[in-house]
């Protein structure tokens, strides 16, 4: 059974691109539905085209690496499987691939986790924006493993910010 | 060009149960007690109300319910799952029923034991599991509403230099409206260094900028413009509605930039322009005060001020009572109750109505001290037009211009 965080992970079968999208993770590839089409990436997980309405999809490897767009960092826990964990920092990652598009303020964006080399909650004194990160996958259990990320050595391509303390 | 139904319908009745964390009674009887004060309100009998709306996201009682306790026999119900941002949506979507004549006069209320039963961002205490859409974002810890929409909040921080400091002033003054409110759930008056030092919920949020959860049951009555003019109150007439209207992939607020964005920049040139006003018009705003950061990212967005320029507006003393353009006069979610945005447009009723009920004495009559200390008046002068500017999600929004006959 997949777990994470001692929670049960449940995907329903018919929901086959999710499978498939873990499944990925789970040999340790980070993969986006790429449209037949159009050509454009796509995120999270869609059962069409947002840019051109094609239905059919490939999934295409990308280099799990990016730049934190947007943070918050949760000192109150709500959900159970976080209530050891505070306080810990939610990043919304955008992905070096595909920036800017459709339009100057838009790319590829993802909610994920910021964890440090234990897989821990990184120090909230270094989560900012701006802040290079890349991909890591948490074993989920049944072939299946989850993307999060953590800091990397890549120098930023503008200054970090932080919220004021 | 204004809208085609601009001043045809109107809101004539509204009720409320008081605001509570402990209101030791059903969702039922919450929803049946704020429908039949709306009808009272209206001087409406069972048999002259057909129509019945209501909305939950969580816990309520359906409308085949709440008309049966009351006697009402309907033409036309729905219950629709959604929360914030609902209120302004049914009343669009009531104006339209009436106008095909599937029925004649509507109510539509939200009852919810949002304190003691089914609170927004879950109690922690069902049985957790990880499934479907919640592994887009659930699983990394993305749970409640503050934590949903925190990041919209920091990146309008980085982009525009906005402040904590800044919106903490729409806690401050809807507190200080909260307390010339006798309903009102935090009557206490609060400051911006309150604010600062109240705990951190996710930075950057501290407590005071999170809303109050309550128990509450409010409705209104929507009508005819020919059919109000019989009836007892004052109508509050409607100039323009939008609902739910929504950014690009509106399933996530995170997806489409810019983030801190809000839909309310979608929204505001569908209701400004059926109202056919410009926003120098408009008296009194209610805009959805989940957070102290919603209201300012909503006021941006409609236009009230130039974007990126929120947190002055905010803090500039425009919208406390006694400003140019007072927001929130109940004291909002963050002071009054939550009552997923309802509440918010039974208060702008009342300042059209020119009955805000204050500690004036003479409130009922309109006549009001206009005196804004502590436990006094919170009726703004000469009042004309009121917009609410509903809120579901950064990315959907819903809206209302009212006006006075």
């Amino acid at each position: 059974m997949a777990e994470y965080l001692g929670v049960k992970v449940d995907i329903a079968s018919n929901d086959r691109a999710r499978h498939e999208f873990l499944e990925a993770a789970g040999e340790g590839r980070l993969t986006l539905q790429k449209c037949v089409e159009c050509q454009k990436l796509r995120y999270p997980i869609m059962t069409a085209c947002p840019f051109c309405m094609s239905a059919d999809s490939n999934w295409e490897e990308v280099s799990g690496k990016g730049t934190i767009y947007s943070y918050e960092l949760v000192m109150h826990p709500i959900h159970p499987a976080y209530r050891e964990r505070v306080p810990y920092p939610i990043v919304l990652v955008e992905l070096d691939e595909q920036r800017e598009y459709p339009t100057l303020d838009d790319g590829l964006r993802l909610v994920s986790s910021l964890v440090d080399g234990s897989g821990n909650p990184e120090d909230i004194e270094k989560v900012a924006i701006n802040a290079r990160v890349e991909v890591e996958f948490a074993d989920l259990g049944d072939g299946l493993a989850l993307p999060r990320f953590r800091l990397s050595d890549d120098v930023p391509e503008h200054e970090l910010w932080r919220l004021p303390s | 060009m204004a809208g085609r139904l601009k001043d045809k319908y109107a809101i004539v009745g509204i009720g409320q149960t008081e605001f509570s964390k402990d209101s030791g009674r059903t969702t039922r009887a919450l929803g049946v007690e704020a429908v039949r004060m709306a009808m009272v309100d209206a001087g409406l009998r069972a048999d002259e109300v057909d129509g019945m709306l209501s909305y939950s996201g969580n816990d309520s009682t359906d409308s085949p319910t709440i008309s049966s306790d009351l006697g009402i026999r309907l033409n036309f119900y729905m219950d629709v799952n959604g929360g914030g941002s609902s209120t302004e949506a049914l009343i669009g979507l009531a104006m339209g029923a009436i106008e095909v004549g599937m029925c004649n006069t509507v109510a539509i209320f939200r009852a919810m034991n949002g304190y003691t039963e089914a609170r927004i961002g879950g109690t922690g205490r069902q049985t957790p599991v990880f499934r479907g859409a919640s592994l887009d974002q659930g699983i990394y810890g993305m749970n409640s509403a503050g934590q949903s929409f925190a990041p919209s909040f920091l990146r309008h921080m980085y982009e525009y230099g906005t402040t904590s400091e800044q919106v903490a002033h729409v806690k401050v003054a809807h507190s200080k409206h909260a307390s010339n409110n006798p309903k009102a759930y935090y009557p206490a008056r609060v400051t911006v260094e309150d604010v600062l030092n109240s705990r951190w919920i996710t930075k950057p949020l501290h407590l005071l900028d999170c809303c109050v959860e309550t128990d509450n049951g409010s409705a209104l009555i929507v009508t005819s413009i020919e059919r109000a003019r019989d009836l007892k109150q004052m109508p509050a007439v409607i100039m323009g509605v939008a609902g739910r209207v929504s950014k690009p992939q509106a399933g996530y607020h995170w997806t489409r930039g810019p983030i801190s964005r809000v839909a309310g920049h979608y929204a505001a040139p569908i209701v400004f322009g059926q109202a056919g006003i410009e926003h120098a018009d408009v008296d009194v705003t209610g805009s959805y005060d989940a957070f102290t950061f919603t209201t300012t990212l909503q006021l941006e967005a409609y236009g009230y001020c130039a974007e990126g320029e929120g947190g002055d507006y905010v803090s500039s003393g425009i919208i406390e009572l006694g400003g140019a353009r007072p927001n929130n006069t109940s004291g909002g979610h963050l002071c009054e109750g939550y009552t997923h945005g309802i509440a918010l447009v039974a208060e702008n009723v009342r300042q059209l109505r020119h009955q805000a009920d204050d500690y004036c004495p003479n409130w009922q009559n309109g006549e009001h001290t206009y005196d804004y200390s502590a436990g006094g008046c919170r009726q703004v002068k000469d009042v004309e037009i009121t917009h609410n500017l509903g809120w579901a999600s950064p990315p959907t929004g819903s809206s209302l211009i009212m006006r006075r006959p």
